[in-house]
């Protein structure tokens, strides 16, 4: 039996490896609390009134509240060795000031950060930039609309590095016709001097169902926005656990048939106008919602038992 | 994940992953299986050595006799000519024309099942064998003698069925991906061809010759039927015990390429919308950047992975076969290769099982509910009286899959091993050589199942 004694032991070692890999697995699993998930994230998209067109922004906008709220963006395609300035926004890109005005923890409160989440940077040699800003407070769901970046004009005498916000920065709101489409969030203060140039990208965060929404109480409902035949930021995965409603709106450019599957629930959306689904989870699984027409998904939709 | 692209079409419900606990707990339960199989094997074969006890004479005659034959080869016909038909002239919409659903999920996926357990199925509903036989019989009426056929190239023995095998499956998974999805039309195309194809085979190589080595859903679903416990020979129904026939199964060369081939096009299938779908997405856009067409990029990347698949799979036993070599006293490697192929069959079969079982069960009902009524998707047939029948996605729970899938790779894993000891007791007289040889089998199958339960546990990423 020396053989099985042998076997014995590189069984367990076996064993044990095995449920190390899955143990860090499930660590891996970011915080995903009742189907919503900690960090939302945006993609940047040029704006049209951004005034070069030989230079195309892409890159992230990333934002974490599992530890009050880190925001960070990362971003190229921007001139090279130009200093930027972003801001959190409380509405979405689509509107027709993108971001609409600066979400701020104390509404019309101070228009410096730590009130509000500003981003600093300055761009590298390739056009490439990356900056964190991050506050202990939480920014409540569906308040952090988009991400907007601008060019820094400020007379700031400091030279910033990509890296953390500071707070000293000088910031001057944008306008007050604008203060009011966020459905009421924004200070609406009126200041009209601009201390920085136009906007050049928007990453939307939470900006289109803060948009639809109006006040807080749809603040949370996830919006896929459809732009061409495509959601924005790729086909949209919503988590739900059996039991719980299902909710999330689609805004739609085109008018179209917005189909669950499984499920078999069909409504139409108007062009330009937005459609609400809300149902109860029962039937567990991954199902798929697409644009009946054009046969193009827009959202996973991922039932746990 | 759909997973699948086909069962994307098809279904509108993809499993969830397997959760990372339940995987932990079935690899180490195949673990701790597979070290006390070594441990405490038994010491002589035990199913190398099987006799068939033949069932009542009344029931082989009514259920064998010439008019049952008949009848089921008449069936066999009909539902194919029927699928061609709802192919060409049914709905394009894949989920509501008959054909697809036939054929893909009822045929392609039933008959393995099925055979498994009560042996093989398809062949007396094998339509190109019925057509075949009926021909060679109408021949042999008017000429008075038997046809004559060519020799089949024994070297190339299941080759044919083999690349069908990966051929049905590209057609299925890869030439209907990208968006496109494949369509009732195509596939009624693709069946009349095939059709045309396999008659010509027979006519020259003979019905039997030709569904024992070339014909791929003969090959394919006879392979699965070894495990089962019926057997129809000599005019006469027989028992047998279960696994047992599949230790003559592989006499024929080619034989491990079709196991082979079966493993590697199921996990494709699994991996191309869970763990590798990253790869082939950036891989068919370096292709598009290249100039190639968006289509043709899915299609040559998908390919190519799902070749590597094979490749990969291939690599995997043989290494294990080379490893056996290096046991005192091995058989050749060419025989030791085709010797363990069969030990394959049953992870073959749990890899079916847990990736198709459940896709199985919810079409199934749209088979016998609306698709039955309603074969071509017009919408306004409504023969059975249950065209309006949906399908019950809550008939089975998301834990009640989960315990199937991995269960079913379990239970495989566990075939695979008792198939394997036992050829290794029957290759070597001295019982600790065997075992020594099988640390090498025991590796290739754990492998195999532990990359199964890891495709399960990322399905449809």
């Amino acid at each position: 039996m020396r053989h099985a004694k042998k076997l014995i032991v590189a069984m367990l070692a076996l064993v044990a490896a095995v449920a190390l890999v899955a143990c860090g697995d499930s660590d891996d699993s970011t915080g995903t609390t009742g189907g919503k998930s900690a960090t939302v994230t945006g993609e940047f998209v040029t704006l049209a009134e951004a005034p070069a067109s030989d230079f195309q922004i892409m890159g992230k906008a990333e934002l974490d509240r599992s530890k009050g709220t880190v925001l960070s963006i990362s971003v190229s395609g921007l001139e090279p060795k130009t200093r930027y300035i972003a801001h959190l926004h409380t509405g979405g890109c689509d509107q027709a000031d993108p971001g609409g005005p600066h979400f701020q923890f104390e509404k019309g409160g101070s228009e410096e950060p730590p009130n509000e989440i500003h981003l600093r940077f300055t761009s590298n040699g390739a056009g490439e930039g990356k900056a964190t800003a991050s506050s202990e407070r939480e920014v409540p769901v569906g308040e952090a609309g988009s991400v907007v970046i601008h060019r820094d004009d400020s007379d700031e005498m400091t030279s910033f590095e990509a890296g953390e916000a500071e707070a000293e920065t000088i910031f001057v709101h944008e306008g007050v016709d604008h203060a009011k489409e966020g459905g009421g969030h924004g200070g609406g203060k009126a200041e009209p001097e601009h201390a920085h140039s136009d906007k050049l990208a928007c990453a939307e965060l939470e900006g289109a169902a803060a948009a639809e929404g109006g006040s807080s109480a749809g603040g949370d409902v996830p919006t896929i926005v459809v732009r061409d035949g495509e959601p924005v930021g790729g086909v949209a995965e919503l988590e739900f656990d059996a039991g719980e409603e299902v909710r999330f709106r689609v805004r739609s450019d085109e008018a179209e048939e917005i189909h669950v599957h499984g499920y078999d629930l069909a409504k139409n959306v108007p062009a330009g106008g937005t459609v609400e689904f809300a149902f109860p989870a029962e039937l567990e699984g991954i199902y798929e919602a697409e644009l009946e027409q054009q046969g193009a998904q827009i959202v996973e939709l991922q039932i746990n038992p | 994940m759909s997973f699948l692209p086909l069962a994307h079409a098809l279904s509108a419900r993809d499993d969830l992953p397997v959760p990372a606990w339940l995987f932990a707990w079935a690899a180490s339960i195949v673990l701790i299986v597979s070290f006390f199989a070594l441990a405490a094997g038994w010491r002589s074969p035990r199913f190398e050595q099987w006799r068939e006890r033949p069932l009542g004479e009344g029931l082989s005659r009514v259920l064998l006799g010439l008019p049952a034959q008949v009848t089921y080869g008449l069936i066999g016909i009909f539902l194919l000519g029927f699928s061609i038909y709802a192919g060409l002239e049914g709905t394009v919409a894949p989920e509501r024309n008959f054909t697809l659903t036939f054929l893909f999920v009822t045929c392609w996926l039933g008959f393995p099942f099925f055979s498994a357990i009560f042996g093989d199925l398809f062949r007396p509903f094998n339509p190109w064998r019925a057509i075949g036989r009926a021909t060679g019989a109408g021949f042999g009426a008017i000429a008075g003698q038997r046809s004559a056929h060519l020799a089949y190239p024994e070297k190339l023995g299941r080759w044919p069925a083999a690349i069908g095998l990966l051929a049905v499956v590209w057609l299925e998974v890869v030439y209907g991906a990208g968006g496109i999805g494949i369509d009732p039309h195509t596939t009624a195309v693709a069946a009349l061809i095939y059709s045309g194809y396999t008659l010509a085979m027979m006519a020259a190589f003979g019905v039997e010759e030709w569904c024992e080595r070339g014909e791929i859903f003969s090959v394919y679903f006879g392979m699965f039927a070894r495990l089962g416990i019926f057997h129809a020979s000599d005019g006469r129904l027989q028992r047998r015990p279960p696994l047992a026939a599949t230790t003559t199964w592989a006499t024929i060369p080619g034989s491990a390429a079709v196991v082979l081939a079966s493993i590697a096009a199921t996990s494709y299938d699994g991996a191309a919308e869970g763990a590798v779908k990253d790869p082939i997405s950036s891989a068919a856009e370096w292709l598009i950047d290249q100039g190639v067409g968006p289509v043709a990029s899915i299609r040559l990347t998908e390919t190519a992975f799902m070749l590597l698949c094979f490749g990969a799979v291939t690599l995997v036993y043989m290494l294990g076969v080379r490893g056996m070599r290096t046991v005192p006293g091995a058989p050749s490697l060419a025989k030791l290769r085709v010797g363990f192929s069969h030990s394959l069959i049953p992870i073959a079969l749990a890899y079916l099982v847990a990736h198709y079982f459940s896709l199985f069960v919810f079409q199934e009902q749209a088979q016998f509910g609306y698709l039955l009524s309603d074969p071509l998707g017009t919408g306004t047939t409504n023969l059975f009286g249950t065209a309006s029948w949906e399908v019950d996605y809550k008939v089975i729970s998301t834990n009640a899959i989960w315990y199937v899938q991995v269960g079913s790779l379990v239970v495989g894993h566990v075939m695979g091993l008792m198939l394997a000891h036992d050829r290794a007791l029957a290759y070597w007289s001295d019982y600790r050589k065997a075992t020594a040889s099988q640390y090498w089998m025991l590796a290739v199958m754990v492998a195999f199942t532990c990359f199964g339960l890891y495709l399960l546990s990322v399905a449809n990423g």
